[in-house]
């Protein structure tokens, strides 16, 4: 493992959106890697502890995150995927978290969302990020090779069940989840898939996802899953919410989204669910960072429209 | 998908030019591999007929009136995919990928007002009312009352029609809506420059063959193939003029243009039927869409290293979409079919 020192200085270079040199990213995913590979499926979190939704990239909106949360390791932070992909620093903002990871395991705990995952990066901006900046696909490849080891899932004091995207016809216990082989790319279908997928949804019973991958579940889907499992809440993340979280399913379900202004023009508020000693909520809501550097985006206008 | 340019996309289409990223299973994520420059000579520049995509070719005449538009048709059974080609474009736009979805579905694609081999009392007139009416009449005149399930794809304009067309809620057996390549936010951007990109384009073409090599040659098609099928039909003979001219009258049509597109991205959302948004290159979501798709209301695939027409650069991905779309929705011929999917009892509160 790296010496503190070190780590406290690649977090100092972070802080001010510095990346790391390519060898440093391949040492870094190393040190990661060993660290999740012995996490699991459903990973048990203590409170008091705060949650937070995508960040996709918004690396000054992270920046924010932590001043209104608190910075790490003083807070203890609970990520649901989706680090990259859309905003302009997800080489900055992946990193940074990871980084968090190696330095204080136990006060970090980041999960998989659909967008960490080799198929989608290439699609979103990550891929062509990583080449921006290092001129190869290196980071790329270390990094979505990390995202394999990531925990689908996590469980705050046996109460409070955590994910990125929702629930799956397939799962019907968290020991249904505990079984499943997650080091691999997220498949097309399937558990695994659901997920990093699936929505909530005002219909009963299970619906086909208009979203082409996972499924919709209703509020008598969640209730019985939080019946079942001794649960109290779901809390996920997957949705953009304009008040930055959001109540639904008669509060077994709870979105939490932490990109404020989602991809620079969504105009919606982002927000962290703070788990307090006691397992009292707490939602602070944020608005964009107010120092936002973005790069020039020349969006050229398309050459058609008939 | 999650159903995406947002900076850290190129908007200028030079993936072809990087390191492709390591070959993946196919998914509808996936790059297809770049398209060798087309080498052109007067052999392979000859048009094909529609007949070696479609199985039939009809003129659907529409009763109490004098508009006959026509259709070419594929497939036996299933659900009807049915086309609607841009701007400029026609029915047989959708030639190379109709002879894939017949396999598994049927295929109408059929010539708008003004374009391919229908025939109106009034060609220029392609308000997005009028365009509606027409596909609704065709649709009508087809199947009578009680149509199969279909879904409606529409490329470019003929994607703002189908959204209308599904928007209205009048087409009761409507199972789903494909939009190739159009949102509203670069649409109306792009409406500014469009005169010049018309009168830009090669006006007389000595011959068919020549037509074909421009287009290929200019880039607005990237399949060869498809060109020698599609691009005859954008095409009249100019006996004055003694060389070929588009059939379209597009410049005629701008009082229309903006009607084509505004507000299209909230119709697009508020259609009721499964919804999948194809986008070549780079998404170019506006904020309507950008909300609506991270809220998971639709799907969103972006296709890399196609043209605008993603239906002819790249037939096969293209058809593929379509028979995913069809049996993921599980749109069989009469709706969709969902064997205890969704639980019938009402909420519990």
């Amino acid at each position: 493992m790296p010496s503190h020192a070190d780590l406290d200085r690649q977090i100092e270079q972070l802080m001010e959106c510095k990346p790391l040199s390519e060898a440093e990213v391949k040492t870094l995913c190393d040190h990661a890697r060993a660290i999740l590979v012995e996490e699991w499926n459903v990973q048990p979190v203590k409170c008091p502890v705060t949650v937070c939704g995508d960040i996709h990239g918004q690396f000054y909106d992270l920046i924010e995150l932590f001043r209104i949360g608190g910075n790490a390791p003083d807070t203890n932070y609970l990520f649901m995927g989706d680090y990259v992909d859309r905003g302009y620093y997800s080489v900055e903002t992946v990193t940074l978290l990871v980084v968090l990871k190696v330095r204080y395991r136990d006060r970090i705990t980041i999960l998989r969302g659909n967008h960490e995952s080799r198929q989608i990066t290439q699609v979103y901006g990550f891929y062509d990020e990583c080449l921006r900046k290092y001129g190869n696909a290196n980071v790329w490849k270390y990094f979505t090779d990390l995202f394999d080891y990531l925990p689908l899932t996590a469980l705050i004091e046996s109460q409070i069940f955590c994910l990125h995207g929702g629930l799956s016809p397939s799962l019907d216990t968290l020991d249904n989840i505990r079984a499943l082989d997650r080091i691999q790319e997220v498949p097309h279908e399937g558990p695994m898939c659901d997920l990093l997928w699936s929505d909530p949804d005002d219909r009963c019973g299970w619906g086909i996802s208009p979203r082409g991958a996972g499924y919709t579940f209703g509020q008598d889907i969640a209730a019985n899953f939080n019946h079942t499992n001794g649960l109290t809440l779901i809390s996920r993340a997957h949705q953009l919410v304009m008040e930055g979280y959001n109540w639904c399913q008669d509060k077994n379900v709870v979105t939490v989204f932490s990109a404020p202004n989602y991809c620079y023009r969504c105009g919606n508020m982002a927000a962290i669910l703070e788990i307090g000693e006691n397992m009292d909520q707490n939602f602070l809501q944020f608005d964009p960072a107010p120092r936002q550097i973005e790069p020039d985006t020349i969006r050229k206008t398309p050459d058609y429209f008939l | 998908m999650d159903p995406s340019s947002l900076g850290a996309l190129s908007e200028d289409g030079s993936s072809e030019d990087k390191d492709q990223p390591l070959p993946l299973r196919p998914t509808s994520f996936d790059s297809s591999l770049p398209h060798p420059p087309a080498r052109i000579s007067k052999k392979v520049s000859s048009p094909i007929d529609w007949n070696m995509y479609f199985d039939k070719e009809e003129d659907v005449h529409i009763p109490e009136a004098t508009d006959v538009f026509h259709v070419y048709t594929a497939g036996t059974e299933g659900p009807v995919v049915f086309c609607i080609h841009g701007g400029g474009y026609s029915g047989l736009s959708f030639a190379l990928a109709a002879s894939k979805i017949k396999e598994k579905a049927r295929v109408v694609a059929m010539d708008l007002r003004g374009h391919g081999k229908s025939c109106t009392e009034d060609e220029i007139g392609l308000s997005i009312d009028t365009l509606c009416n027409d596909v609704l009449a065709v649709i009508r005149t087809m199947y009578g009352d009680s149509p199969p399930a279909i879904i409606l794809v529409g490329h470019s304009m003929g994607g703002s029609v189908a959204i209308h067309v599904a928007a209205k809620k009048v087409l009761r057996s409507l199972a789903g809506l494909v939009v190739i390549d159009v949102v509203e936010g670069t649409a109306i951007a792009s409406l500014f420059h469009m005169r010049k990109i018309l009168s830009n384009r090669v006006q007389h073409f000595a011959s068919i063959e020549k037509a074909i090599e421009w287009s290929v040659k200019g880039g607005s098609l990237r399949n060869l193939e498809s060109a020698r099928v599609s691009v005859p039909s954008t095409l009249k003979y100019d006996e004055s003029k003694e060389c070929y001219v588009y059939r379209a009258r597009l410049e005629e049509t701008e009082e229309y243009w903006k009607g084509w597109y505004e507000g299209l991205s909230e119709k697009f959302l508020s259609c009721p039927a499964a919804k999948l948004l194809l986008l070549a290159g780079t998404d170019r979501l506006d904020r309507s869409l950008t909300i609506g798709q991270m809220q998971g209301k639709f799907q969103m695939v972006v296709i890399r290293n196609t043209g605008h027409a993603i239906q002819e650069d790249v037939p096969d991905e293209f058809a593929s979409h379509i028979l995913n779309f069809i049996s993921r929705n599980r749109i069989g011929p009469n709706g969709i079919e969902i064997p205890g999917l969704r639980r019938p009892q009402p909420p519990q509160h």
